[in-house]
C-alpha cells in the first residue's frame, strides 16, 4: 500500500529542492557579478536565469536606483529583506511543475481530485513564501508542508479503539456498513478474533438478509471461532436479528456484538433507509464503515453517503494486500472526518492491523529513494 | 453509466467551439484538460489518460478539418475516433457451445455475474450451467447454488471437496448436457501467488474458449496491476464491470481493456439476475457523446413490456394505440418504465433527450419525477376501479376522497389527472401513425422537443409500440 505515493512523495520534495538550489545559485552568482562590475548590469539581468532574473535585476537596483526597471512588484521588500539575510523565497512558479507531479502522483495512488486539490493547496500555501537560508535544507521545509498536510487529511479525530470498547458499557454494539463485496463479513470475523484476543466475549449478528448464501458464510466463521451467531431466515428484518443479538448479549453477558448489514449500494435508496432504520431501532454504540482499499475515486461518493445514513465512527479499509494505492484511505477519511480505524491485509483472521496516520506518514516520507 | 461525467463536460468544452472554423491551441488545450480530468475522476488509469490526451491534442492541431467541417466537428470526431480506438469492440460471445472462466478479486461479483451470464445465454436459447469452484469462501457454494436456481439454470458445485480444480473437472463432466458452461472461481488478487499458480491450473483443466476478468466499477488505478497479472497468468479475452448501478464511473475497466488488450464482455447493472447488458461500444460512445442510444433503450424496452405484460394477461399494450386511454393503461406504463431502469439511466438512451437536455435539468429533476411517479401509484391504489377506467369523470368530492384515502394532498391527485389528461392527448396524437417504428417515434419526440422535461412522462407514451 502507498509504495508509488511514497516514491512520488521523495521526488516531490527532491524537484523542490533542486528548483530552489537552482534558484539559489543563480541568486549567488548574480550578487557576485553584480558586486563585482556595475557596468555588467545589463548582462547579468540578460544571463542569468528565468528564477534568478528579477532577483538580480533587484540586486542591481539596490546598486544604482537610476537603473531599476525590473518588474519587482509588491513583494519586493520581503524578496529584498530575505535576499540581505542570505535567504531566498519560494515562489509560486517554482513550485509549479513539482506541484503537477505530485498531483499526478496522488491521483495515481487513487487519491479522490477533490481531495487531492485541498492537500495541493495546502501544500502551496505552506510553502509559497516561505523563505530559507542558503544554508538549511529546502527539504527539511518540503517535508515539513508535506508531512502537515498529509496528516491534515488523514488524521482526523483518531481514536483508541481498544480503550473505547474497554471503556464502553457492555454489551458494544457495532454495526459494519458497506457496498457489495468489500469484505463485511470478513471482516467481522476478523475483528471477532481480535476482541477475543483481548479477552472480550462476541456475539456475531447476521443483518444480512438478503444476499444468498449470507447465513451459511457467516456460520461458518461463527463456527470456526466459536462464537455465537443470530441469524434470522432470508428476508427477515435486519434491525431485528441485531436487537435479538444485544437481547441476547445483555442475557448472557456478552461484551460485544457484532452486526453485520448486507452489502448495499448508496444509490439504493429503499436500502440505505433500512440502514438508518437500524441505526434507529438497535442504537449501535459504533457504525464502522467498511470499503476495499482498491477502490478508487468513489469512495468518496459512498464513505459520503453511509456517513449521512447511519453516521459512521471510523472505516475500516479491506484488502490492502492487494497492491493497492491506498488513496481511498486518505479521501474516506477526509470525506468523512473519521478516522480509519482498521487495514484487512489478508483473508487469514488474524489479517488485520490497526491504521495509525502518524506511523504512514511517517512511512510514506521515510528517507528510501 | 461508465463516463457519464465526460459526456456533459466534453460537450460543454466543445460547444465553446461552435461557430468556429478554426480551434486554437488554447482551444485545444481547455478540451484535453477537461478530457483529462473526466477520465482520471473516472478511474481511467493516469498514463493511460495522458496518452490518450496527447494523441487527441496532437491530432486536433495538427490534422486539418476536411472541409466543409466545422472545428467542432472536427474535434469530436477525433474525440470519438480515439475513444472507440480504447474502447474496441465489445468482446465477441459467440452463441454457441463453449466454457468460460471468470477470474477477478475478492468481492468483485463473479458468482452474481456467473449466474447472470447464466440468464443471458438461456434468453438466448441455450443452455447454461455455472460451476462453483471456490472452496475458500465460507457460503460461497450456497451463494452460487441460490444464484443459479434464481437465473434457472444448471449448477454444479461440491461443499465438501476442497480441491477446485478437481471441482471443475467434475463439474464440467456432470453438466455435459449443457451448451455453456461458466466456471466461478474464488477471489484472488495478483500478489496471492499460491491462489495466482491455483488459477493457473484451473484454467489448464477446463481450457476455458474465454477467461473473463470480472472487475468491479469503483476499482481504481490498482486496476492495472491486477488486469496485468491475470493476463500474464491466464489470458483475459474480456472484462465484465459489476456494479454499475452504482456512483462509480468504471473508468478501471478501460484501463483493464488497455492493459489486456481485450475488450469489455458484459455490464452488471443491479443485485437481480436480470441486470446484466451486453456492453455496446457504438451505443457507448454515442451516448458518452449526446447522441443517445437506441438499440439498448429498445432492448429495455422490450424487456419491460414483456415483463409487465406477463403479470398481467388482460392488457396488451397495443390497445393503448387503439381505444381510450385509462389510468390502468397509465399504471401499467409507469410499471413498464420501473422495469427498464432508473429514469435518468433510460432518458439518458433517449435522443435528443439524453446528454444535452439532461444536463440541462436540475440535478434532481429524475428524484422528484420519480417521487411523484411513487405517489401517483399510491394514489391509484385508492381509486376504485371505475374511476381507474374513466378518469374524466372524477369529481371534487372524489379528488377529496382519494387524497384522504391515499394519504396525499389534493393537489397531487389533481396533478395525476392532469398528467394522465395529457399523456392522454399525446398518445391521440401518435395514433394516427400506426405500427411506427421506435425510431420514427422518437424522431417526433425529439421534434417536440423532448416531450417537456420534468412532467417526463407525457412523451412516453408510444413506447407501447
Amino acid at each position: 500500500m502507498f509504495d508509488s505515493l511514497k516514491d512520488k512523495l521523495g521526488s516531490f520534495r527532491k524537484d523542490v529542492e533542486e528548483t530552489t538550489e537552482e534558484k539559489a545559485e543563480a541568486e549567488a552568482e548574480a550578487e557576485a557579478e553584480a558586486a563585482a562590475e556595475a557596468e555588467a548590469e545589463p548582462e547579468t539581468e540578460a544571463n542569468a536565469s528565468d528564477a534568478a532574473d528579477a532577483e538580480a535585476a533587484e540586486s542591481a537596483a539596490s546598486d544604482d536606483a537610476a537603473d531599476s526597471t525590473a518588474s519587482s512588484g509588491g513583494g519586493f521588500a520581503a524578496k529584498a529583506k530575505s535576499f540581505a539575510k542570505g535567504e531566498i523565497v519560494i515562489e509560486e512558479q517554482d513550485l509549479e511543475d513539482p506541484l503537477w507531479e505530485l498531483e499526478m502522483a496522488l491521483l495515481e495512488s487513487d487519491v479522490e481530485m477533490n481531495v487531492a486539490q485541498e492537500i495541493l493547496d495546502n501544500i502551496r500555501e505552506d510553502l509559497v513564501g516561505a523563505t530559507r537560508s542558503f544554508s538549511s535544507e529546502t527539504a527539511d521545509v518540503v517535508e515539513q508542508a508535506l508531512a502537515d498536510s498529509l496528516l491534515k487529511v488523514i488524521s482526523v479525530g483518531q481514536f483508541d479503539f481498544d480503550q473505547r470498547i474497554a471503556e464502553a458499557d457492555k454489551p458494544v454494539t457495532i454495526i459494519f456498513t458497506g457496498v457489495n463485496g468489500v469484505g463485511k463479513t470478513t471482516t467481522i470475523a476478523k475483528l471477532s478474533k481480535y476482541l477475543k484476543d483481548r479477552g472480550y466475549s462476541t456475539v456475531m449478528a447476521n443483518g444480512d438478509t438478503y444476499r444468498a448464501g449470507a447465513n451459511e458464510q457467516i456460520q461458518e466463521h461463527a463456527d470456526n471461532l466459536d462464537t455465537k451467531l443470530i441469524s434470522h431466515e432470508q428476508g427477515g428484518d435486519p434491525a431485528a436479528v441485531i436487537y435479538d443479538a444485544v437481547e441476547y448479549a445483555d442475557s448472557h453477558d456478552v461484551d460485544v456484538v457484532l452486526g453485520d448489514t448486507a452489502g448495499r449500494l448508496h444509490t439504493n435508496e429503499g436500502l440505505m433507509d433500512q440502514l438508518e432504520k437500524i441505526g434507529r431501532v438497535v442504537g449501535p454504540d459504533m457504525t464502522l464503515f467498511v470499503d476495499e482499499a482498491v477502490a478508487g475515486q468513489d469512495a468518496v461518493q459512498r464513505a459520503k453517503q453511509f456517513n449521512e445514513a447511519a453516521e459512521i465512527d471510523g472505516a475500516v479499509l479491506t484488502k490492502a494486500d492487494a497492491d493497492s494505492q491506498g488513496g481511498a484511505a486518505i479521501s474516506i477519511a477526509h470525506v468523512t472526518g473519521k478516522p480509519i480505524l482498521f487495514l484487512g491485509v489478508g483473508q487469514g483472521y488474524d489479517d488485520v492491523e490497526k491504521f495509525e496516520p502518524e506511523e504512514l506518514v511517517g512511512r510514506l516520507l521515510g528517507d528510501e529513494e | 453509466m461508465v463516463l457519464d461525467d465526460l459526456g456533459s463536460s466534453l460537450r460543454d468544452s466543445l460547444g465553446k467551439l461552435s461557430g468556429q472554423t478554426r480551434v486554437t491551441e488554447e482551444d485545444v488545450e481547455e478540451i484535453v484538460k477537461e478530457i483529462q480530468r473526466s477520465l482520471l475522476q473516472s478511474d481511467v488509469e493516469v498514463s493511460l489518460v495522458m496518452d490518450l490526451s496527447d494523441s487527441i491534442k496532437e491530432r486536433a492541431l495538427e490534422e486539418e478539418p476536411p472541409g466543409g467541417t466545422s472545428a467542432r466537428d472536427h474535434v469530436l470526431s477525433i474525440v470519438y475516433e480515439e475513444m472507440v480506438d480504447l474502447v474496441g469492440d465489445s468482446t465477441d460471445i459467440p452463441l454457441e457451445e463453449q466454457t468460460i472462466l471468470l477470474a477477478g478479486l475478492q468481492g468483485s461479483g463473479k458468482t452474481t455475474t456467473a449466474a447472470k451470464m447464466a440468464w443471458w445465454f438461456s434468453k438466448k436459447g441455450l443452455r447454461p450451467a455455472v460451476v462453483q469452484t471456490d472452496t475458500f469462501r465460507p457460503g460461497a457454494y450456497d451463494q452460487a447454488k441460490e444464484m443459479a436456481e434464481r437465473a434457472e439454470v444448471d449448477f454444479y458445485g461440491d461443499p465438501d471437496a476442497d480441491d477446485p480444480v478437481q471441482i471443475a473437472r467434475d463439474g464440467l463432466e456432470a453438466t455435459s448436457d449443457a451448451d455453456v458452461h461458466i466456471v466461478d472461481t474464488a477471489g484472488r488478487h495478483a500478489l496471492e501467488d499460491d491462489l495466482i499458480a491455483e488459477i493457473e491450473e484451473i484454467e489448464r483443466a477446463v481450457d476455458p474458449d474465454r477467461n473473463l476478468l470480472v472487475l468491479d466499477a469503483a476499482i481504481g488505478q490498482g486496476a492495472k496491476e491486477q488486469a496485468r497479472q491475470f493476463d500474464d497468468s491466464i489470458g483475459i479475452e474480456g472484462v465484465v464491470v459489476t456494479k454499475l448501478d452504482g456512483t462509480a464511473k468504471g473508468g478501471g475497466a478501460l484501463t483493464a481493456v488497455n492493459e489486456t488488450d481485450s475488450s469489455i464482455a458484459f455490464l452488471g447493472t443491479g443485485e437481480t439476475v436480470q441486470d446484466v447488458e451486453r456492453f455496446e461500444p457504438s451505443g457507448f460512445i454515442s451516448r458518452l457523446l449526446g447522441m443517445g442510444d437506441l438499440k439498448q433503450l429498445t432492448e429495455r424496452v422490450e424487456r419491460a413490456m414483456e415483463e409487465t405484460g406477463t403479470e398481467d394477461d388482460d392488457w396488451d399494450p397495443e390497445d393503448m394505440l387503439k381505444g381510450e386511454f385509462t389510468l390502468n393503461d397509465m399504471r401499467k406504463q409507469m410499471q413498464a418504465m420501473n422495469n427498464m431502469g432508473p429514469l435518468d439511466q433510460v432518458m439518458d438512451m433517449i435522443p435528443g433527450m439524453g446528454g444535452g437536455l439532461m444536463d440541462e435539468l436540475p440535478d434532481d429533476a429524475m428524484d422528484v419525477t420519480q417521487d411523484r411517479m411513487r405517489s401517483f401509484e399510491v394514489i391509484m391504489d385508492s381509486m376504485t376501479d371505475a374511476e381507474l377506467e374513466n378518469p374524466r369523470a372524477i369529481g371534487a368530492s372524489q379528488v377529496e376522497r382519494i387524497a384522504r384515502g391515499s394519504g396525499q394532498d389534493e393537489e397531487r391527485v389533481r396533478e395525476l389527472l392532469e398528467q394522465h389528461k395529457m399523456m392522454s392527448q399525446t398518445l391521440k396524437q401518435f395514433q394516427g401513425m400506426g405500427q411506427g417504428n421506435m425510431e420514427r417515434m422518437m424522431k417526433k419526440m425529439q421534434n417536440q422537443g423532448g416531450g417537456g422535461g420534468g412532467g417526463g412522462m407525457g412523451g412516453m407514451g408510444p413506447f407501447g409500440d
